[in-house]
């Protein structure tokens, strides 16, 4: 009875909540083990046990603390977690809640690392054949990397010192921490969509295998691997490899590696070129030169001595063919035209006497009107000459002299036309048509 | 004459070809003088993708709009130590 008093029931919720209290007294625990039945769920919760040879824990890894995990957890694999042991009620299972997981034996981001190459090895993306070779003579060429770093500041001293004449774009992108992959993979495809660029060198300077953790990203490697153009990966120091560097078409150990390879060919191509250019122009005269040397070859056969005399008998023949022909022709028409002269001047002179007669009359009578018509003219012209000086005579001062008149000039020689010009006892000058009076003025009679 | 090759890759090849031809020898004359008017052409393209000198350096900056467009890019080369 007494037992039955004392007992206590509880409900099952009230006894799993007694054991999840208990059990979470153990409070944070380190657990090692081995994985297995690893899954992921869809949220991006993973869930797993840890094992051993003897035992297994159920365990739980929340989405929120599993999302920095730089590796793959996987069956098999053997870890080292950190968490809470808890109950999950509804099941009535107790587990660990895990807070944190790192690999055991390999540090966590070197077995992230071997863990994609691995996978992208076995996806073929490191063969050989898939790589391609970098243009000769790259023009323009894209850089994705940090501005601000070490690399490009090296990358640039290099090709100025190599006077690369290249034409260099930068995609500046945050090499290192958070965001810096995606940053990486945008400057990639950014460069792909151009159509000016023929090579594409991503890298940054050497660091810690964290600081250079953004080049083993998956996202980075199959951007890498994605690119049209040809990628250099230069990633840190030579000892430095990255999964980008294995997926890349070009390996350069260092970034200043990078710049050499894409500036280092000018000078080697402008030789190539000269050397060929040198060539093209000894193979065409050497052709040409065998082909004169057989031709004189040929010319110095007999056969070419036979030959040519015979053409020039040949000539000769014709030559004097041709001459007699001419000479024939010539005489013909010589004859032709003498024949034919003779009968034009026959003809000419008929009827040149026929038209020579008539005309001479013409030409008599017209003369013997230009003869009496020029003594008309004469006759004319005599008589109107004597006309005129006739008037001319009657005209003359002298003429009027001897008329009767005479002119009386003063003592200065002036013509005294008005008798007040004059005074009594002034002597004047007459002159008549023969002689001349000297006479004093006696009376004045004014008009 | 209208060159058929657009790069230098492809132009050094057949360059190279073009010689090989020539000096192979059995070709007529007026073939191999064809061929050595296209070589000239083609050495000629070649010395002028060499001579094609653009040394510049620019940076993508994100435009207020999100474009990226070119600016030049100081270098600091005077000053290597920074």
């Amino acid at each position: 009875m007494d037992l039955f008093e004392q007992r206590k029931i509880y409900s099952v919720y009230e006894i799993t909540s007694e054991i999840k209290k208990a059990v979470e007294k153990f409070g944070i625990v380190w657990i090692q083990g081995e994985i297995s039945n690893f899954k992921r769920h869809s949220s991006g919760h993973i869930y797993f046990a840890l094992k051993d040879e003897r035992a297994q824990l159920k365990a739980a890894f929340f989405r929120n603390s599993n999302l920095y995990l730089k590796f793959k957890p996987e069956d098999g694999l053997e870890v080292l977690v950190r968490g809470r042991i808890s109950v999950y009620e509804p099941r009535g299972d107790y587990q660990i809640i895990v807070e944190y997981m790192e690999p055991v034996g390999l540090g966590s981001l070197q077995l992230a690392f071997e863990q994609l190459k691995e996978k992208l090895r076995k996806e073929g993306l490191f063969d050989e054949a898939r790589k391609r070779p970098l243009p000769l003579l790259p023009q323009k060429i894209g850089i994705v990397t940090s501005p601000t770093g070490a690399a490009i500041r090296d990358m640039l001293r290099i090709l100025a010192r190599r006077n690369a004449s290249l034409h260099v774009l930068i995609y500046p992108a945050r090499v290192q921490g958070e965001g810096a992959a995606r940053e990486i993979v945008e400057g990639i495809r950014y460069l792909n969509s151009r159509q000016d660029l023929d090579v594409i060198i991503v890298g940054r300077g050497g660091g810690s295998i964290e600081d250079l953790w953004a080049f083993n990203e998956e996202i980075v490697a199959r951007a890498v691997c994605d690119s049209r153009i040809p990628v250099i990966s230069a990633v840190g120091h030579e000892v430095d490899f990255t999964i980008s560097d294995f997926v890349a078409d070009l390996r350069a150990p260092t970034p200043s590696a990078a710049a050499e390879m894409v500036s280092g060919a000018r000078e080697d191509l402008m030789a190539t070129v000269q050397s060929l250019q040198g060539r093209l122009v000894r193979a065409v005269r050497g052709g040409i030169e065998t082909r004169r040397l057989a031709l004189e070859r040929l010319a110095r056969n007999r056969a070419f001595y036979v030959a040519p005399g015979k053409i020039r008998e040949f000539q000769q023949r014709f030559d004097e063919a041709a001459l007699r022909a001419a000479q024939t022709i010539h005489r013909r028409l010589a004859r032709a035209r003498q024949r034919e002269q003779v009968a034009h001047t026959r003809l000419v002179k008929l009827n040149l006497g026929q038209a020579l007669l008539h005309r001479k009359e013409i030409v008599a009578g017209l003369s013997l009107r230009l003869t009496t018509a020029v003594q008309a003219c004469l006759e004319r012209a005599r008589a109107r000459t004597q006309m005129a000086s006739g008037r001319i005579n009657a005209l003359s001062p002298l003429a009027i002299l001897e008329r009767g008149y005479a002119i009386c000039r003063d003592g200065k020689g002036q013509i005294v036309r008005d008798s007040v010009r004059v005074a009594v006892g002034e002597n004047v000058e007459v002159k008549l048509a023969r002689g001349e009076l000297f006479c004093r003025v006696n009376q004045i009679k004014e008009n | 004459m209208e060159l058929k090759v657009k790069d230098f890759e492809s132009a050094l090849k057949s360059l190279e070809e073009i010689v090989t031809r020539l000096e192979g020898g059995d070709l007529t004359l007026d073939k191999s003088l064809e061929l050595f008017e296209e070589g000239v052409g083609i050495s000629r393209f070649c010395n002028s993708k060499l001579a094609e000198a653009e040394r510049k350096v620019e940076i993508l900056m994100k435009s207020a709009e999100g474009n990226l467009k070119e600016a030049p890019f100081a270098a600091e080369e005077e000053n290597p130590e920074a």
